[in-house]
């Protein structure tokens, strides 16, 4: 039997840095990552914008205290205000050890990091490289883990914990490329899989493989999970695909237009027009949506965004980034014509409750990253703040599990248990009469959870898209796995990845219909105000009976008083 | 597709993908699928798989991850050229298509093949892992986190548009040599280790170089720019690998290998004998455009370190030839200059 110290389920800036850091910690200890794709693949590698930590390199007079106020409010205060400490004052550290290690930081004319502003930020303190940030600190941590021999099974799709009564003795998964499922014996298991806003899917600017699975394995195994209903949305997704078009496009000066030809910001933020707060300009668009002006399209409707008045020259100087991206994805020349854009799920701020040093309440199971919430993010997550989650948390979680990984020994995982696992693998295959597509379940656990569980949200609408959801649930059960082969089976993992979403969508609904307050994110068109006697708490997600019963937990205050949130 | 029911009038064309497949569990060999659907303008070549693959053939197999050409992941030949299929348009690969309204779609080549458009990458991280791809950071590990390295412009645009990178083996797939040896190091892997070795922070510079410069290393390049052309983001490969083979000559001295042998031959010609002898040439086999881009550089360098100015007459003037003595001259002049600034520093 083959035993790891730690088993961290995730290669991208989370789940490297884990590992790093426990190698670093203890490098006697046996460590292994697992990952679904190549850990350069993952999704961290989309982040473009930047990580913020108060070097004060750019403007002097900041300092770690202005970044937690600037974090605490954003969050609408429902972020952890202690954790909030550990995420700011961690943060030049960190960046500086990136920066030791490799990675290729913008520099200002001084030689030292170059930082810039950011949404909701009151100085300029995200550290970036060009418009590649993300990309470029995953390819560090990768090169550094490899450096340090990392054993890395590529390509293996965890599936589940393996229990030994109430602690974890590890988790099975399947090895993509051959399809035989493999047991992991682990005295600790990390997760660091990524964020859940793929279940929004075509409205999402998510990788096809943020589905939540550590989050979803997780909470099958009893493990709580946290303010779910809270998820970003950023304004201007490119309408077939959902990816982003950056605010650098409005930055510049691009108009939003609505099919009456209207630029309707005016309607909403008269002075700042395009230029609003994230949440502001994504709600205006989508109200100008569901108040009919919006174009008609069979991929949903949308709105435009209009660049056409820049001019040739600036487009191709300063955005040919952007350019190059409606040409590649949408098939539109900004020159010519206006981008067709909407609002699209970015983030989720919920995910697998942590504490402070990534534990979850089962021994030996930690979290870390976007499926983790400890909370640093709250109700509303600032840009540049995840990147640093990720970093600090993995870190901290990395140390955590080598400090307690200890000497537990784990009781061997059966040859039942991974029979089991196959038969339940192998009935997805069964031909039957009556058969579901699983594309056209999860085109239509997007559309629901997009229109009933979205921007705006009432009871009504969240109601039935509760129902929507348990429809889909059961059609799942007649989904069929067309490929009946073990090698490199797609679809067969994109089938697996959908019950993880499905099983996660629940949660989302039911937060997000409990949660009575317009917060953060979350907006009640039936309750606009945030309410702060009734909920300013956590909620919390436990399976019981195959339904997740609802729980809540306090927030830890701090420094900071509650206040209204205004810019 | 989706937009079957598009109610403003785009544009839709039957479009052909001619799909490579192949499952080692019960095909003796890979053969190719034809899938024929309705495209409307704007369509990707990913999207058009993946309706595909959700619509009409579940068990069809690709990789993709981001959709937004930054993972790396959906790299395969689209029309006999290695590109990411989720920044390729259909509309735009119709007008190159052979056969009108065909679409070829094959997987990469170089790279082990494990089903339909998915190849094995491990070759390419062993290699990483071979040539240390990775800095080695001047700082001790314990002193991490405490203080930046200081990096200048100057420094910084050495190795800036080398990290953009992202790995997705397009280069690899279209590499001559690795055509003929899949121990060659590999386009990606020297940019790579360019990018270690110009970076002001790292340790490691000569063991990478030393590992670089032996067999299956960067000497092997045919400098055919089929690595260039192919890369998705637009990276200047080349100067990468001249870059090392500079390196390798000024650090190591032109004694050291095989390839510096026969650059020295080169320079030797011209250098040395006096004169160019047109059979020991590159230009013979490159063309003339192609010596005087790649190889004059490194030979100017060399024949400055010896600090024998040459003046290269000539065996018998072919007209390239005589574009090629002026060039060398001038540039002789040029790197003799950099060369006493840089030495009077
Ligand atoms: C377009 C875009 C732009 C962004 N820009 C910014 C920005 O500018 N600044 C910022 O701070 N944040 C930004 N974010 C957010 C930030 O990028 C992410 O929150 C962060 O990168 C998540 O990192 P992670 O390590 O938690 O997860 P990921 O990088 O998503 O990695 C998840 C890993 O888990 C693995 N995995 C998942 N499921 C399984 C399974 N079942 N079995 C095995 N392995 C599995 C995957 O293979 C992957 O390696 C952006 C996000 C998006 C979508
Ligand atoms: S130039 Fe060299 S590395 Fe590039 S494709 Fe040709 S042989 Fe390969
Ligand atoms: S060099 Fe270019 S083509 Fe080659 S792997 Fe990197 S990005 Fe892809
Ligand atoms: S899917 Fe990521 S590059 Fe194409």
């Amino acid at each position: 039997m083959k035993l790891f110290d730690i088993v961290i389920v995730g290669g991208g800036g989370a789940g490297l840095y884990a590992a790093m850091e426990a190698m670093k910690t203890n490098p006697g200890l046996n460590i292994a990552v697992i990952s679904k794709v190549y850990p350069n693949r993952s999704h961290t590698s989309a982040a473009q914008g930047g990580a913020n930590a108060a070097l004060a390199n750019t403007a002097k007079d900041d300092s770690v205290e202005l970044h937690i106020f600037d974090t605490i409010k954003g969050s609408d205060y429902l972020a952890d205000q202690d954790a909030v400490e550990v995420l700011c004052s961690e943060a030049p550290k960190i960046i500086r050890e990136l920066e030791n290690m490799g990675t290729p930081w913008s520099r200002l004319d001084d030689r030292t990091i170059a930082q810039r502003p950011f949404g909701g930020a009151g100085r300029p303190r995200c550290c970036y490289c060009a418009d590649k940030t993300g990309h470029t600190i995953l390819q560090t941590l990768y090169e550094q883990c490899l450096r340090k021999g990392v054993q890395f099974f590529n390509e293996y799709f965890a599936l589940d914990l393996a229990l030994d009564g109430s602690r974890s003795k590890g988790l099975v998964a399947m090895n993509i490329k051959t399809g035989r499922i493999e047991p992991f014996h682990a005295r600790t298991v990390v997760f660091a899989t990524g964020g859940y806003a793929k279940m929004y899917w075509n409205r999402s600017s998510n990788a096809a493989g943020n589905t939540g699975d550590g989050q979803a394995i997780a909470y099958r195994a009893g493990i709580p999970l946290k303010d779910m209903e809270f998820v970003q949305f950023h304004p201007t997704g490119l309408r077939k695909s959902g990816l982003l078009v950056t605010e650098g496009a409005r930055g510049e000066g691009g108009y939003l237009v609505n099919a009456l030809g209207e630029r309707f910001m005016s309607r909403y933020a008269p002075e700042k027009m395009e230029l609003g707060p994230r949440d502001l300009v994504s709600r205006s668009l989508e109200t100008e949506i569901l108040e009919g002006r919006g174009f008609d399209s069979p991929a949903g409707k949308y709105l435009h965004l209009d660049l056409r008045h820049l001019g040739a020259d600036l487009i191709k100087s300063r955005l040919p980034q952007i350019r190059e991206m409606c040409m590649y994805f949408e098939g539109v020349d900004p020159i010519d014509d206006p981008i067709p854009v909407r609002p699209t799920a970015h983030y989720s701020m919920g995910g697998i409750d942590t504490d402070n040093f990534g534990r979850t309440v089962m021994d030996g199971v930690y979290a870390a990253g976007e499926c983790g919430c400890v909370s640093v993010h709250g109700a509303n997550r600032l840009g540049g703040n995840s990147l640093l989650d990720i970093l600090v948390f993995g870190r901290i979680a990395g140390r955590a599990a080598a400090e307690e990984a200890g000497s537990f020994d784990p009781a061997p995982i059966t040859e039942a248990e991974i029979a089991g696992k196959e038969q339940e693998l192998r009935s997805y295959m069964k031909p039957s009469g009556h058969y579901e597509r699983y594309g056209t379940l999860r085109e239509e656990l997007g559309q629901t959870l997009g229109q009933n569980v979205g921007i705006y949200r009432e009871a009504s609408k969240i109601e039935k898209g509760i129902e929507e959801i348990a429809a889909l649930k059961e059609r799942f059960t007649h989904v069929r796995v067309f490929d009946t082969s073990d090698i490199y089976n797609t679809n067969l993992i994109q089938v697996l990845e959908l019950r993880n979403m499905l099983d996660l969508a629940e949660t989302v609904a039911a937060g997000a219909l409990a949660r009575e307050e317009s917060r953060g994110s979350h907006t009640r068109t039936d309750f606009p105000v945030r309410d702060d006697g009734n909920w300013h708490r956590h909620t919390t997600f436990t399976l019981e009976a195959g339904r997740p019963k609802l729980g809540f937990k306090p927030v830890t205050m701090g420094r900071y008083e509650l206040q209204e949130r205004t810019y | 597709m989706t937009d079957s029911t598009v109610q403003h009038n785009e544009d839709k064309r039957d479009v052909t993908f001619r799909v490579h497949r192949f499952n080692p569990q019960v095909d003796s060999k890979p053969y190719h699928d034809d899938y024929t659907i309705k495209i409307e303008k704007g369509i990707t070549v990913l999207r058009a798989l993946n309706y595909i693959k959700e619509h009409v053939d579940p068990s069809l197999t690709l990789r993709a991850f981001c959709q937004a050409g930054i993972c790396g992941s959906c790299a395969m030949r689209i029309n006999n050229m290695s590109k990411l299929a989720c920044t390729t348009q259909v509309w735009d690969e119709l007008d190159k298509a052979r056969e009108p309204g065909v679409i070829k779609v094959d997987p990469l080549r170089n790279l082990p093949l494990i089903k339909d458009l998915v190849v094995e990458m491990d070759p390419l991280v062993g290699k990483m892992e071979h040539y240390s791809n990775w800095i080695d950071s001047k700082m001790p590990e314990e002193q991490w986190g405490k203080k930046e390295f200081l990096v200048s412009e100057e420094e910084f645009v050495k190795y800036d548009k080398a990290t953009d990178c992202i790995l997705c083996a397009s280069c690899v797939s279209e590499c001559t040599i690795l055509r003929a040896n899949r121990e060659y190091v590999s386009p990606a892997v020297l940019l790579k280790s360019y990018r270690m070795n110009v970076d002001t922070r790292d340790a490691s510079h000569d063991l990478r170089l030393a590992e670089l410069v032996k067999d299956h290393g960067v000497w092997d390049c045919t400098h055919c720019y089929r690595c260039q052309e192919s890369c998705v983001k637009h990276i200047p490969i080349m100067d990468a690998i001249h870059g090392i083979r500079e390196d390798a000559i000024e650090r190591r001295g032109v004694k050291d290998t095989s390839g510096a042998r026969h650059a020295e031959a080169f320079m030797d010609d011209i250098a040395r004998k006096g004169k160019l002898v047109e059979a020991t040439l590159p230009i013979r086999t490159n063309g003339v455009g192609w010596t005087l881009k790649n190889l004059l550089p490194m030979a100017v360098k060399m024949v400055i370190k010896r600090r024998t100015p040459p003046p290269p007459p000539l065996v018998k003037a072919s007209k390239g030839i005589e574009k090629f003595r002026e060039e060398f001259r001038e540039m002789s002049g040029h790197v003799a200059k950099d060369h006493e600034k840089k030495s009077g520093e």
